[in-house]
């Protein structure tokens, strides 16, 4: 699936790979790719940038280790970022749902 | 010979595709290492996992700077970022240093009741509103600055504020706008100076006007720099 597609959607899925707990950035793009059956396989180099600004955003919080030698920033999720995640599904939900009824295979305009 | 055989594997492959990264990237220093250091940990993880996958080190680090994708393209997104940094540095040391120099120039006119204590604007210090104009300018620019670089900025999305031009420019003005604070009053006391000398307490006026030039100098690099990249953004 192409990038552009996910635009928008981005930051909210980045959000939900931190649920399960801290992760440095490959694991969340791995962790991305694997939870959509592969189908969300990002550019790595450009889910850097997008942790970045989730962070300046207060959304995660990154904090440095070390790792066989070399330096390692493990993401986690922020109690704000909790609470806009919690936004992002309900607004995804009630989306989604939308788009359901008027792609889905009943007749169109959708009949009550 | 394939374009394959000629690219140089394993670390040597990461340490030149990270230095393609290095080259595009502009901002704060420790911003910019920062970055760097997490990219190369990114890049040697992917080198492990497809090793794991694929066994042989050539093919698997191939694998992994292709999964990273173009390194321009990884240096262009992470350009917002570091031009946030880069203009919310500048901002806060704007609002840090401000009142500092601000109290040595009080502490100057104070001690010395120059004309603004006596509150009589006469001769040179008739350019004194100027200094006024300049913070008036600055203060918003700085809140701006600060507003659009922190949780605020998300909150802006592609607004005006949400811009990624915008905190620098911002930045820009307000350090410009510093440069032109301190010029003012630095010509005000050089001009009083030649035209009232007296016995006057040099101590604080010397601490004022090194305070003064010390921050002209450093203003007026960031506000360059900010610009530059700025430039470098669009």
């Amino acid at each position: 699936m192409r990038a552009e597609v996910l635009k928008g959607h981005l930051d909210a899925l980045l959000l939900a790979t931190l649920t399960a707990g801290p992760r440095h950035g490959y694991a969340i793009k791995e962790a991305l790719r694997a939870g959509s059956g592969g189908r969300f396989d990002l550019p790595t180099g450009t889910v850097y940038p997008a942790l970045h600004r989730l962070e300046r955003a207060g959304l995660i919080r990154g904090s440095w280790s070390t790792v066989n030698g070399r330096r390692r920033r493990n993401y986690e999720l922020t109690a704000a970022g909790r609470r806009a995640l919690g936004e992002e599904r309900s607004s995804w939900q009630e989306f989604s749902a939308a788009v359901t009824a008027l792609l889905g295979d009943a007749p169109w305009p959708a009949q009550a | 010979m394939s374009r394959a055989q000629h690219q140089p594997v394993g670390r040597d492959a990461a340490a030149d595709y990270l230095a393609v990264v290095t080259a595009q990237l502009t901002g704060p220093t420790s911003a910019r290492a920062a970055i760097i250091d997490e990219l190369r940990d990114g890049l040697l993880a992917a080198l492990e996992v497809h090793q794991a996958r694929r066994g042989s080190p050539q093919e698997a680090m191939r694998a992994a700077i292709e999964e990273f994708g173009d390194p321009q393209a990884v240096a262009a997104a992470f350009a917002p970022e570091l031009g946030a940094v880069q203009a919310r540095r500048v901002a806060l040391g704007l609002l840090v240093t401000g009142p500092l120099v601000g109290l040595t120039w009080i502490t100057a006119v104070a001690v010395n009741a120059l004309p603004p204590w006596q509150q009589q604007l006469t001769g040179p210090w008739l350019a004194l509103p100027l200094v006024g104009l300049a913070l008036a300018l600055a203060c918003p620019a700085l809140g701006l600055t600060v507003a659009a670089t922190g949780r605020l900025g998300r909150r802006l999305g592609g607004r005006v504020g949400g811009r990624a031009s915008f905190p620098l420019s911002a930045a820009a003005v307000a350090g410009l706008a510093a440069v032109v604070a301190d010029l003012t009053l630095l010509t005000i006391i050089a001009a009083h100076a030649l035209t009232a000398p007296g016995s006057s307490m040099w101590v604080p006026v010397v601490l004022a006007v090194a305070a003064s030039l010390t921050r002209v100098t450093l203003a007026g690099r960031a506000a360059r720099r900010c610009l530059a990249t700025r430039a470098n953004l669009t």
